[in-house]
């Protein structure tokens, strides 16, 4: 086996070649997000033509930057090492693109940025707002590597951190995790050294590691731009805890929804067994570690620990009563420890550059950075990475551009669907657990989800709980019958039968959902806990003025031709859009019949002068009481 | 095993490498959706005793995720995205607007099997919200005029399918 300096040699090789290639190289961003704005398309346009062209250029694949916005992302680099991002890059653009590189020149019309040697022309990447806000550790690597190939980790710096942890003692780097003060980023944030103290410890053998990459929060996608972009660095996090925990097998955990993540991963721990750096006696240091992937099946539960390995072990991915903790009785009945992809992928930086450097950035309580995915109502879709207290609505603005244009931010959804609320005013606070926490919120994973004025707090909480009953195991009789009873009540809400005793019946539904054995039960409640403490007033509009504000609860909304219009061509474009065929012609023209109507909204997004949308029941308050009179919805007219 | 057998690799040789736990349950049930679309219930006795578990315990981890279908799949499969930032923009009035046209609700076919429809989970392709995946493939932002387009398309067999490629295919 070759010792670890030739190992770095024979990368660096392989590196040089990269960011200084022979000829000119097209490299593809490809990932699960790449692939969705349509890179594949992009790849094999760009494959035919430069086959067909004979063009003397290399197509490659990289993964993602985090700018999701600019999607599909085309790296151009030049021998002389001056890289720069094009994107968006379409089939269409490919001839254009093409012909730029032939004169040894990228193409300006698309071009994002100069990841290096900008000119005049093209501003350098940390030029961007969205760049200088961050501070890119964990995601150093993404998008300016070939995600699966070891060398290019190795060439910069990567395993560095094992190097140094193989030379240590167990008891040694898991003082020097403890000082660093990472904790847990899956959304506890436990301390990650006592964690692995806790294993050190326990008595049992032998003892198990499992990365938990099951990021089943819809809207955070941080984990999967870790593995699709930088996989080995989560390999390297997984050695050391080996290293100082005595474990000898590790599980990499991954949802069904990412293949891709599988497949990399998978490779990553193939080459890093090919390399000797998994598998018995590591570099010749008497540590030992495999690591195998598990693809998971759909289930939002088997990302809470014990569910997890229940689903790995052969049953049905429910979670258990705690204690015993997994690091007592875990996976198999033996010793395990659990942790988060993003806290595994900090240790090898924490080991490489020290726990000064990891001090540096972050804030007193909160050491380091964090990743964040930012989606929903946002200029831009991306991933980012910030020191801990950063500004979040600072974040929102900066990395996500704002708000749609003649939109106001309404609200934000942080920590996955069980993580809550906050309005628009409560949300220029400090990325950090503990002001979330004091709004009763969950930061959590770092999916981060925003709203706007056409969105209604009923409808997404209405959504939030038909999620939690969806994926509850239903073990707890309080999590399988609560979470329904929350659904139901708030289907009342939105179809105009909602009672103003369900505002006291939610209190108690909360209350009671606690006493379920697992946080998924327990925390499923949260988002309309805080409608009833931030937007009681949009919910008593439902309730007792039977108006949905935003105009999306179909229950309280209808359609209807503005007479004024009845015969124009745009009504009849209306018309023929109709899924369910409501339109009805007469001699007065077009009108909807309000029976068949599905209230899907079709019809004014094709017509938006002719159809409009309404509220559905009249004014029912007393004269004097009424905030809008009853007519058009306002908000809504932007959707 | 019924005819279903007779075209795909036989089960035993699906499952060489599996065995009793070892956590090979998920890896099991992968192997046969791959290798036959979906699990067929012929197969749950055959990996029961592969893991020396009960068929009993087998199907009730199967009915437990969402991803392990024992129907064969429609031809084409609309996966609606269920995830937030595609709520937002409109992905339930999508969802009517599917099952409308088709005539069938989620997680329900047409009565030929032709086109199905799945409640899928958010991958964090958010830039394309709202959107579905029809056989893998993304299909977003979509307006609400696109969906009636594609769903009429699906249902009278107009709209052209593509396959996703599988990321083997770029070596």
């Amino acid at each position: 086996m070759a010792s670890f300096a030739e190992l770095q040699a024979a990368a660096r090789e392989q590196w040089t070649a990269w960011v200084n290639p022979p000829r000119p190289q097209l490299r593809v961003g490809l990932t699960t997000c790449g692939k969705a704005a349509g890179a594949l398309d992009t790849y094999a346009a760009l494959n035919e033509a430069i086959v067909e062209q004979a063009a003397g250029v290399d197509l490659v694949r990289t993964a993602c930057l985090g700018l999701c916005y600019s999607e599909p992302n085309v790296t151009v680099v030049f021998p002389d090492g001056t890289a720069v991002l094009h994107g968006p890059v379409r089939p269409a653009n490919v001839p254009d693109l093409l012909q730029a590189i032939r004169g040894g020149r990228p193409l300006e019309r698309l071009a994002v940025a100069a990841l290096s040697g900008a000119t005049t022309e093209i501003e350098p990447v940390d030029s961007l707002d969205i760049w200088k806000i961050q501070v890119r550790r964990l995601m150093e690597r993404c998008g300016l590597q070939d995600p699966e190939s070891i060398d290019h980790y190795l060439a910069t710096g990567g395993y560095e951190g094992l190097v140094r942890a193989l030379g240590m003692k167990a008891e040694e780097i898991i003082q020097e995790t403890l000082d660093s003060g990472l904790w847990g980023r899956g959304g506890a944030a436990f301390p990650t050294g006592r964690k692995w103290d806790f294993l050190r410890t326990a008595r049992g053998e032998p003892k198990f590691l499992v990365c938990n990459a099951d990021e089943g929060d819809p809207g955070a996608f941080v984990n999967r731009t870790l593995m699709e972009g930088d996989p080995h660095g989560i390999i390297e996090g997984m050695i050391i805890a080996a290293r100082a925990t005595g474990a000898i097998r590790g599980y990499i955990y991954i949802r069904d929804e990412y293949p891709l993540d599988v497949y990399r991963m998978e490779r990553a721990v193939e080459q890093a067994r090919e390399r000797g750096l998994l598998g018995e006696n590591i570099l010749g240091s008497g540590t030992s570690l495999d690591l195998v992937v598990v693809r998971g099946a759909g289930s939002y539960l088997c990302g809470e620990e014990t569910g997890l390995i229940s689903s790995i072990q052969d049953s049905r991915g429910m979670p258990r009563i705690r204690p015993p903790f997994p690091a007592q009785s875990g996976l198999f009945h033996k010793p395990t420890n659990v942790n988060n992809v993003e806290s595994y992928a900090n240790v090898p930086l924490i080991l490489r550059h020290g726990v000064a450097w990891y001090r540096e950035q972050g804030t007193q309580r909160n050491a380091g950075t964090k990743m964040f995915s930012l989606s929903g109502r946002l200029q831009r879709v991306c991933v980012v990475e910030v020191p801990f207290g950063f500004n979040t609505l600072e974040l929102l603005n900066v990395a996500g551009g704002g708000p749609l244009p003649g939109h106001q931010f309404k609200g934000l959804q942080s920590g996955g669907p069980l993580g809550g609320l906050l309005p628009a005013s409560e949300i220029s606070i400090p990325l950090e657990p503990e002001p979330y926490r004091e709004r009763d919120v969950l930061m959590g994973s770092g999916g981060l989800i925003a709203l706007d004025d056409t969105n209604c707090i009923v409808d997404l909480c209405q959504w939030v709980e038909w999620f939690a009953e969806d994926e509850s195991c239903s073990r707890c009789t309080t999590c399988r019958i609560g979470t329904q009873r929350l659904v139901e009540i708030l289907r009342r809400f939105q179809s105009g039968e909602g009672r103003v005793s369900d505002l006291e019946r939610i209190p108690l539904l909360a209350d009671t959902l606690r006493w379920s054995n697992c946080v998924h039960g327990q925390a499923a409640p949260t988002a309309v806990r805080n409608a009833l403490r931030y937007f009681r007033e949009e919910l008593l509009d439902h309730i007792q003025r039977k108006r949905c504000e935003a105009g999306v609860c179909r229950g309280l909304i209808r359609f209807e031709v503005s007479p004024a219009h009845a015969r124009d061509r745009e009504v009849e474009g209306a018309a023929a859009a109709c899924p369910v065929d409501a339109f009805r012609q007469s001699e007065q023209g077009w009108r909807i019949d309000q029976a068949a109507c599905i209230r899907c909204g079709v019809c004014h997004e094709v017509a938006h002068e002719g159809v409009r949308k309404l509220a559905a029941f009249p004014e029912t308050l007393p004269a004097g009481t009424a905030a809008t009179p009853p007519g058009q919805v306002a908000a809504a007219a932007g959707r | 095993m019924s005819e279903v057998a007779a075209s795909h690799p036989p089960l035993e040789t699906l499952l060489r490498d599996v065995k009793p736990n070892s956590g090979h349950l998920l890896k099991a049930l992968h192997l046969v959706k791959e290798a036959y679309g979906y699990i067929p219930p012929e197969s749950v006795p055959v990996v029961a005793r592969k893991l020396g578990l009960t068929p009993a315990a087998v199907f009730g981890c199967i009915s437990f995720y969402s991803e392990l279908p024992t129907t064969p799949p429609p031809k084409v499969e609309v996966s609606w995205c269920s995830g937030p930032a595609c709520r937002l923009s409109g992905g339930d009035e999508i969802r009517r607007i599917f099952e409308a046209v088709l005539g069938v609700p989620m997680e329900g076919a047409t009565p030929d099997g032709r086109v199905g429809l799945h409640v899928a989970q958010c991958d964090g392709s958010c830039c394309a919200a709202p959107m579905v995946w029809i056989n893998g493939r993304v299909h977003g932002p979509l307006t609400l005029a696109d969906a009636v387009r594609i769903a009429r398309g699906l249902r009278d067999g107009t709209f052209e399918v593509r396959e996703e490629w599988g990321h083997g295919e770029l070596r």
